[in-house]
């Protein structure tokens, strides 16, 4: 057999990347066109109609759910941030062995099974009489997100050079001032970054909302869950969609944002928190 | 005579010294890393810390500027005790080797920085700025992001917001060591001249001699975490005091023999006479050094000290030629000649061709 051209079409790649285009995304293009369903059928398109967004917003209980992730995942991620930044500027002070310890063992929640993770939060609130509710969730998410934003504010604290806060000392900062004025707004993609990789993992958790949660109202993953139970209703996919839609509005603020700020950050290192060449 | 006048400059200058350093020492894990320091800097001085890498220069200056604290000793800046005042209220700057910009803010929000901290007026502050980047011609680069300069370009935005708070001493910690040959140069004249024009202390730390003295009104050379010699840059190029001082700076013909009768006897043939020299006696082992470009292979006169010798090697380097003549068995002196117009290809000296080196009795140093 001839051996083809450098400059001939590989076609055997062209039809992978199509195939995993399409394994990963015709799923999500599936719920995205039911959703718009005028029949309740999930599986013969009949007709466009928006009756289940109709459904959805006078679903009073569903919409609760939604109200109630939107502040969990909102203080979660504040939550997380503050901590793991803290963690990160902390640890980035320890160069002893005891230091590369602590920064390993705050990877663990990593590799943790969220299950794990899960029990153990249920059986430390009910042990210290904690009620749970959303405040319970909060906290059990922020422990989970911590280690995201540690290591990926550590990502950017490594490419910071220490002569820059120095810089800052120098020119009449106190360490506060330094930290305030220099080392954050250096950090601000890495915020950026981790802030939204947080929102997005708990919004959409499952399991720790699970066994962390009080009756009502109840997160949107473990409402939908619960109604799923009693059939599946094509409003689930109406939710679906609009998840979508918020998480994509997300990423665009993001990068908005880091346009206003005057970085030529790609989106890569958005989600990444990775250093600027 | 230049030797003395340049010597008495900084002594008329200023009554206070900018910078001194009393017994200053840095023990790092057991390991001595600056050793009992004692060092005076004039005001308006360019003053140069030389030395390999690793012999205490850079901790010295992070001490004077406060991001590292003495284990023994003091540090006093314009005559007073600055020992254990945090760095932002130190009267001092600093240039960093990276630079350090702050990549959030533009060239104007880097450079005001420091007088933004002292609570100045907007009015004077961006007249103030202003000022210094038509210093630094960086007038039309105000608005750019320090990403989007040149390593002259950001080395000058570092200096200017040092410069711009007027400290008693400027502290420069390798600064050109990041720029290519060409552009350093350059900026070597830029510096020397933008230090006259403000008469601002500079403390420059650097390990490359050549930048030390084509620039400095005085250079001390450390090792190890000691000052080895501290003088004009003619004296410790022309008079060095130690061994290490004197194969640091360019290259000497060093050779260790023993005091007898006013010379040292370097090899069983060969006494070279040396000029007195305090704390030796008769029978002690001594070195002494020679630059190569003070010994002549030809055109001697009456006063210069003589040696026949044997050409080894000879080696064009284009502005000059270095010859290697021996002048006794296992004993080698490398000459350095200027190739002057008037000089031919045939004029160089082959190996193997019988010459007599030539040099003037004071250009012998017998060191310590």
């Amino acid at each position: 057999m001839p051996r083809r051209s450098l400059e001939r079409r590989p076609r055997t790649a062209v039809a992978v990347t199509v195939l995993l285009f399409a394994w990963l995304y015709l799923p999500i293009l599936a719920v995205t066109l039911f959703s718009f369903n005028d029949k309740k059928s999930l599986s013969a398109f009949s007709g466009f109609s928006l009756r289940w967004y109709h459904d959805l917003a006078h679903d009073q209980a569903l919409l609760e759910s939604l109200v109630a992730s939107l502040q969990i995942a909102t203080l979660a991620t504040l939550g997380s941030l503050v901590l793991g930044t803290m963690l990160a500027l902390g640890l980035e002070r320890v160069r002893s062995r005891r230091g590369r310890v602590i920064g390993a063992v705050t990877l663990l929640p990593l590799v943790t099974p969220e299950i794990v993770t899960g029990v153990a939060a249920l059986l430390l609130f009910t042990g210290i009489g904690l009620k749970l509710s959303l405040t319970t969730v909060v906290l059990a998410e922020i422990t989970f997100s911590i280690a995201y934003v540690t290591v990926i504010v550590r990502g950017r604290l490594a490419g910071l050079s220490t002569e820059v806060e120095e810089a800052a000392r120098d020119l009449g900062c106190t360490p506060w001032q330094a930290l305030r004025l220099v080392t954050l707004p250096a950090l601000v993609p890495a915020l950026l970054g981790a802030g939204l990789l947080v929102f997005a993992l708990v919004f959409d958790d499952f399991v720790l909302a699970f066994f962390t949660t009080g009756v009502d109202p109840q997160p949107l993953p473990v409402r939908v869950y619960s109604s799923i139970r009693f059939g599946v209703s094509p409003a689930i996919n109406a939710i679906g969609t609009l998840m979508l839609l918020v998480s994509a509005l997300l990423i665009v603020a993001a990068l908005v944002l880091l346009r206003l700020f005057g970085r030529g950050t790609s989106s890569l290192e958005l989600i990444t928190g990775g250093e600027r060449r | 005579m230049t030797a003395t006048t340049t010597a008495s400059k900084p002594l008329s200058r200023a009554g206070t010294p900018s910078v001194s350093l009393r017994g200053l020492t840095k023990v790092f894990g057991g390991t001595t890393v600056v050793d009992h320091l004692d060092l005076d800097v004039a005001g308006g001085e360019f003053f140069s810390l030389l030395g390999p890498s690793g012999c205490g220069k850079t901790t010295t200056l992070r001490m004077i500027a406060g991001f590292s604290d003495p284990t023994d000793g003091s540090v006093l800046v314009g005559g007073e005790d600055v020992t254990s005042t945090p760095p932002h209220k130190r009267d001092v700057n600093t240039v960093f080797q990276s630079y350090a910009l702050f990549e959030h803010l533009d060239v104007r929000g880097n450079v005001g920085f420091g007088l933004r901290r002292k609570g100045l007026d907007r009015r004077t502050l961006d007249r103030r700025v202003s000022e210094m980047l038509e210093l630094v011609e960086l007038a039309d680069k105000g608005r750019e992001k320090p990403s989007r300069l040149s390593g002259g370009q950001r080395q000058r935005v570092a200096l200017a917001r040092a410069l711009i708070n007027e400290p008693k001493v400027l502290l420069l910690d390798e600064p050109l060591a990041a720029l290519d040959l060409q552009l350093r140069h350059a900026m070597q004249a830029e510096l020397k001249a933008l230090q006259r024009e403000v008469g601002i202390t500079f403390l420059f730390v650097t390990h490359d001699q050549d930048e030390a003295l084509s620039m400095s009104d005085r250079v001390a050379i450390m090792n190890n975490g000691v000052l080895e010699q501290c003088g004009t840059p003619e004296d410790v190029y022309e008079r060095p005091t130690s061994v290490f001082a004197a194969g640091f700076i360019g290259t000497s013909n060093l050779m260790s023999g023993v005091w007898s009768h006013g010379s040292v006897v370097v090899a069983p043939s060969v006494a070279i006479p040396a000029p007195a020299h305090h704390g030796s006696a008769e029978g002690d082992t001594v070195s002494v050094a020679v630059r190569p470009e003070k010994i002549w292979l030809g055109d001697h006169t009456d006063e210069m000290f003589r040696l026949p010798g044997t050409i080894e090697a000879t080696t064009y380097h284009g502005a000059t030629t270095r010859y290697r003549v021996a002048i006794a068995p296992g004993l080698a002196l490398t000459v350095l000649e200027q190739n002057l117009p008037r000089m031919r290809a045939e004029d160089r000296w082959d190996p193997g061709d019988r010459v007599e080196v030539g040099w003037l009795p004071e250009h012998t140093v017998v060191l310590t």
